[in-house]
């Protein structure tokens, strides 16, 4: 097989193989870097936006709609202010709604919240847009004091199927749960709830709770009332609730929708005419999820300006290389001019050679930023139940190829225009 | 048939320098002729190779390859044609680094228009004929007797018509200097390409019929003689 320029540009590169594999080693990591925050910018952002499912609107007593969202979709923290049992009454009836699903949040199990909801928080609602629920062993719960463990839960907890499970009040921490010395959460231990369901992983926060019916955890609460009013209570049941007791902390609703559709224009109207209630917060989570990365966007934006930098650093290690490289090869390049190579000729090979650093350092980046996607997303979905879609977005991904391989090229220029220089007569003296 | 190299009123100065550092009336070598050039250390001998490869303009007067004033061409043209008409050989080899024996020897072929499919045989059969056998092996991995055939070959990879042999043997012993001669002056004369050589080796004159200093060049009217021994 005949040489070609090519021959030449890969055995100038082998010549000087430490140089070439550390500058494409750099090129390979700010390549990887930058694909990877891009990566990472639409996976966290899917990533959140998994969990608020086929909800339009979340209806809680939190201070704004932000804390709202956070608190009844993501679990940040249990709702500090309750909506009364006869306020949902009221609101069910205000809109014609596809579902309007009263939910209760503030007991833990080892630190994993509890929410408490009706049969239609299985049946209704989907925590992620046509992905409804599916369960891995056993069903929704029915009847009061069943729970249905979501995917992280039981991975962690190793609970299975028949299994007995205390409610902890509040949301105790894992350091609270291992000192002894600390002050201890009070455990609803009268009340012992049965694993009737472990769910499949959603990728949502939802993986991360436990499901259990509202009139369980209303009674757990009465219990508590009751036996501090009159010590001697032994049992309570739905009978002994008064409407103090029963309390949600939020709603899930969907506004009624034509069939296929998501949308509707009713979605704004209705949520503008539920504000008008200062008693309520009312959320419309896609939009506070927006907002929530419309703050954090700027944060986004210095990442990416740092792997823009970083890139322009390898680009300027490509000259580098390329112009420490220059005073080796002028013997070379003079020889190449006796053997009939133009002055442009020697001017391409030395660009192609820049470039062809920048594109291998390119298919390194790719195939780091592959791999290491596919694993890490891997690994955050086992250990953390985190679903994160490490598939490059094309666009920006070509745009980041491309820009590279030109940068490299560019990097080439000053070498390239040294090579091109060359004298040759000068270059051609034996060494001394 | 044009000779393979006619030098007319040649003159060359390097810039800012008072007086030429070259000059020559009249040099003609026919296809196949072989001629020694000598001049003391520093008198120009490299200088005068380097005007006739095309590699630096003279100041006046002109340099004919196979009929073609080479300096007339604009230059990535005068590249090639150097690359398809003028062999050179260097005192150091200069052959390239990370390149294979073989690679030393297509490497101009790709500047020519000898068609690619050719150029594996061609070099092969180049080296075979000089007696190098480890083709794939690197210039370093070779003895400098080796180098300098591989360097020999590489000049006559094209078929040029005209040979430049700067100093040749001067890193070379005398029993492989002798080899060497042996080697380009056979070489040439089998592939009926001229031989224009430098030396200072008074060993290496005495295989030359015709030998010229720079000095007499600059004086003599028309110099053309016979072949060489």
């Amino acid at each position: 097989m005949a040489i070609t320029d090519l021959t030449i540009v890969r055995r100038s590169m082998q010549v000087r193989l430490f140089s070439t594999v550390t500058t494409i080693l750099m090129v390979g990591v700010a390549v990887a870097l930058m694909l990877t925050l891009l990566t990472l910018k639409d996976a966290t952002r899917n990533a959140f936006s998994r969990g608020t499912g086929n909800m339009h609107l979340l209806v809680s007593a939190d201070s704004s709609p932000l804390v709202s969202v956070l608190n009844g979709v993501f679990y940040a923290n249990p709702p500090a202010r309750p909506i009364e049992w006869t306020k949902y009454g009221q609101l069910v009836r205000s809109a014609p709604w596809e579902f309007f699903i009263p939910v209760q949040q503030g007991d833990s199990y080892l630190g994993f919240p509890v929410l408490a909801s009706t049969p239609e928080f299985f049946s209704k609602f989907e925590p992620n847009d046509k992905e409804p629920w599916s369960l891995v062993e056993g069903r929704p719960f029915e009847r009061a004091f069943e729970v249905v463990l979501g995917s992280t839960v039981a991975k962690s907890s190793g609970l299975k199927l028949g299994d007995s499970i205390f409610l902890t009040h509040g949301i105790a921490s894992s350091r609270q749960l291992g000192d002894p010395n600390a002050m201890q959460p009070h455990v609803h231990t009268d009340f012992k709830y049965t694993i009737v369901g472990i769910l499949a992983p959603t990728g949502s926060a939802h993986d991360r709770a436990l499901f259990t019916d509202l009139d369980s955890t209303w009674i757990i609460h009465a219990h508590d009332r009751r036996k501090r009013d009159d010590a001697s209570t032994q049992t309570t049941t739905v009978e002994d609730l008064t409407d103090a007791d029963r309390k949600i902390t939020g709603i899930f609703a969907r506004v009624a929708t034509r069939p296929g559709s998501d949308v509707s224009a009713a979605i704004p109207s209705t949520a503008y005419r539920l504000r008008a209630d200062p008693t309520i917060t009312v959320a419309m989570p896609k939009t506070e999820i927006d907002r929530l990365f419309s703050i954090v966007s700027n944060i986004d934006k210095v990442f990416i300006a740092m792997a823009v930098v970083v890139i322009i650093s390898s680009g300027i290690s490509i000259t580098l290389a390329l112009y420490n490289s220059m005073e080796q090869r002028r013997r070379q390049i003079a020889v190449l001019r006796v053997l009939g190579s133009s002055r442009t000729r020697i001017l391409r090979l030395i660009l192609a050679e820049s470039a062809l650093l920048g594109i291998i350092g390119c298919i390194l980046g790719l195939a780091v930023s592959l791999i290491g996607g596919q694993a890490g997303a891997a690994t955050l979905k086992a250990q953390l139940g985190i679903f994160l879609d490490p598939t490059l977005p094309l666009r920006p991904t070509l745009l980041v190829l491309g820009g590279t391989t030109l940068l490299a090229m560019l990097a080439g220029i000053i070498p390239a225009i040294m090579a091109y220089r060359t004298p040759v007569a000068k270059n051609l003296k034996p060494i001394a | 048939m044009p000779d393979a190299l006619r030098i007319t009123d040649l003159s060359f100065t390097y810039p800012g320098a008072p007086d030429p550092v070259i000059r020559v009336r009249s040099l003609t070598l026919a296809q196949g002729e072989q001629i020694l050039l000598t001049g003391s250390s520093g008198r120009g001998k490299s200088t005068l190779l380097q005007l006739i490869a095309g590699l630096l303009d003279p100041s006046s007067g002109s340099v004919e390859i196979d009929g073609t004033p080479i300096h007339s061409l604009r230059a990535a043209k005068r590249d090639l044609y150097r690359g398809s008409k003028i062999g050179m050989i260097f005192q150091t080899f200069n052959l390239l680094a990370g390149f294979s024996a073989l690679e030393n020897v297509m490497a101009p072929m790709i500047f020519s228009p000898i068609p690619k499919r050719e150029h594996r045989d061609r070099a092969a059969k180049l080296l075979n004929t000089l007696g190098i056998e480890r083709i794939h092996a690197e210039p370093d991995q070779l003895s400098l007797g080796q180098q300098q055939r591989v360097a020999v070959a590489r000049a006559l990879a094209c078929d040029p018509v005209l040979v430049l042999a700067d100093e040749p043997t001067a890193s070379l012993d005398p029993e492989n200097a002798a080899a060497a001669m042996d080697l380009i002056q056979n070489a040439c004369r089998e592939r009926n390409a001229a031989l224009l050589c430098t030396s200072h080796d008074p060993r290496t004159a005495e295989r030359f019929t015709r030998r010229e200093s720079l000095d007499q060049l600059a004086d003599a009217p028309t110099l053309t003689n016979a072949g060489g021994r």
